[in-house]
């Protein structure tokens, strides 16, 4: 398990900068340009969630997530709101929406990842085909409900309900596994 | 503690997840700020988990290092954050904090004390500083974006003359008269036979008259951020464009070598 990083900047410590750049820079970039339009508003992003890191770092606890997946939090959370104060101006669509592909994502090996991450790759296993193929178009390709639903030729409402029954599953299967790994350390 | 059986319960897991993945409308927001004093707090957080934790199971961060002059400016930004912050944190103790200096710390405080006005003494020079030395670009437009509220950024697009391969945005603040232009694969000029100037058409201002925005050189094919100058105030820009022309710049140009141009929407 690797030390955070995040109290070493929250007490000022400017050679922890570095570090954290070092070992989340690839995440956040990697995020951004996911879930932006352009490689130029990527950097923006990417620009305005570590000032938001740098100015929240105090706030990561240790006891209640990895500091990976507080980092993806943030960079989510401005992401989403930048995709969101863009949607005020006309979303650009392909005009064939079923004609474009969207690569299926690689999980980090086994190595790379901490615990958060091992154990939600156990549990997207177990996804049926179509729940997981809706997560990767709204997670992991940022599209939105209406473009998987032209994409995957499914109706609106389910859309939603895919993405949300598979939230769900996911969020039984990392409390479950989450409380056995406390209990008598068996790992999913 | 389970929402289940409680009212509202599945609207709440609805606006959860469109929140997470897709960002509310101003009617989401709106009925989420209502829903959210009355279910627990831990639930709110459960699902945030979950993406987070895909999220980084997905990522390429391996693949995908940050590019090297977005880490300069990044890394240039932090160092101005924790100065700040350090600023702050000395200057403004919390009553409790006070309390236990005056008590047991006053060699601490005098070295605090000695600290700040080390630093204010430095900083305050820095602002005495010429005109001419002029900080980072890179560093100051990631500051303009940061804190300006009527912030206006476009693309470059192709003008009537482009130069194949050349990209990047504008940011302007209307409220600050500040921004920047940020180039990549404009050609790199020989600045004692051409330079490029900006031109900033106001909604105020003839289109036949636009305002000079500054003469330029493009100096390398990487990123290059280049501060506006603008020479007279700009009320409301609604195009802004790069011509090229002689050294030193022109006060009316012909438009015969037009590559960029930026239109605010």
């Amino acid at each position: 398990m690797q030390v955070p990083i995040l109290p070493r900047v929250a007490r000022g410590e400017t050679n922890a900068i570095d570090e954290c750049l070092d070992r989340y820079g690839g995440l956040v970039w990697s995020l951004a340009c996911r879930l932006s339009p352009s490689t130029s508003d990527a950097e923006d992003a990417v620009q305005e969630i570590f000032v938001d890191l740098w100015r929240n770092a105090s706030r990561f606890r240790e006891d209640t997530g990895t500091e990976a997946t507080f980092v993806s939090t943030l960079a989510r959370r401005r992401l989403i709101d930048r995709q969101r104060k863009l949607r005020r101006h006309p979303e650009p669509r392909s005009i064939d929406e079923t004609g474009v592909e969207y690569a299926a994502p690689q999980s980090s090996s086994q190595m790379e990842l901490a615990e958060d991450g091992v154990r939600v790759t156990a549990c997207l296993e177990k996804l049926r085909q179509n729940e997981r193929e809706a997560l990767e178009l709204s997670i992991y390709h940022g599209l939105t409900q209406t473009r998987i639903a032209d994409r995957t030729g499914v109706p609106l409402g389910t859309v939603k309900t895919l993405i949300r029954r598979a939230l769900t599953q996911l969020r039984n299967c990392m409390q479950v596994g989450s409380r056995l790994h406390a209990e008598g350390g068996v790992q999913l | 503690m389970s929402i289940s059986g409680m009212p509202d319960a599945d609207r709440w897991e609805e606006l959860q997840i469109t929140r997470l993945l897709f960002g509310l409308s101003l009617e989401e927001q709106a009925e989420f700020d209502e829903l959210a004093p009355k279910m627990p707090a831990e639930q709110s957080e459960l699902f945030e988990q979950v993406v987070a934790s895909i999220d980084v199971a997905w990522s390429d961060s391996k693949s995908m290092p940050l590019p090297g002059h977005l880490r300069k400016a990044i890394r240039s930004r932090a160092m101005e954050e924790l100065t700040t912050q350090a600023l702050q944190s000395v200057d403004k103790p919390t009553v409790a904090n006070a309390a236990v200096v005056r008590s047991s710390k006053l060699p601490w405080v005098v070295a605090a004390a000695c600290m700040v006005i080390t630093v204010l003494t430095l900083f305050s020079s820095r602002q005495n500083e010429p005109a001419n030395v002029v900080r980072d670009a890179t560093q100051q437009r990631a500051k303009l974006i940061s804190t300006a509220k009527d912030l206006v950024q476009v693309n470059w697009n192709d003008g009537p003359t482009p130069i194949s391969g050349a990209e990047g945005d504008v940011v302007w603040s209307p409220s600050q008269q500040q921004g920047f232009m940020r180039f990549r694969g404009l050609t790199i000029n020989v600045p004692t036979m051409q330079q490029y100037q900006l031109w900033i058409f106001d909604k105020n201002q003839s289109d036949k008259t636009p305002i000079d925005g500054g003469v330029f050189n493009i100096t390398s094919d990487q990123e290059v951020v280049v501060p506006i100058q603008a020479k007279l105030r700009v009320q409301e820009a609604y195009l802004f464009a790069v011509t090229i022309e002689k050294p030193g710049g022109v006060v009316v140009s012909s438009r015969e070598r037009l590559p960029l141009l930026a239109t605010v929407n």
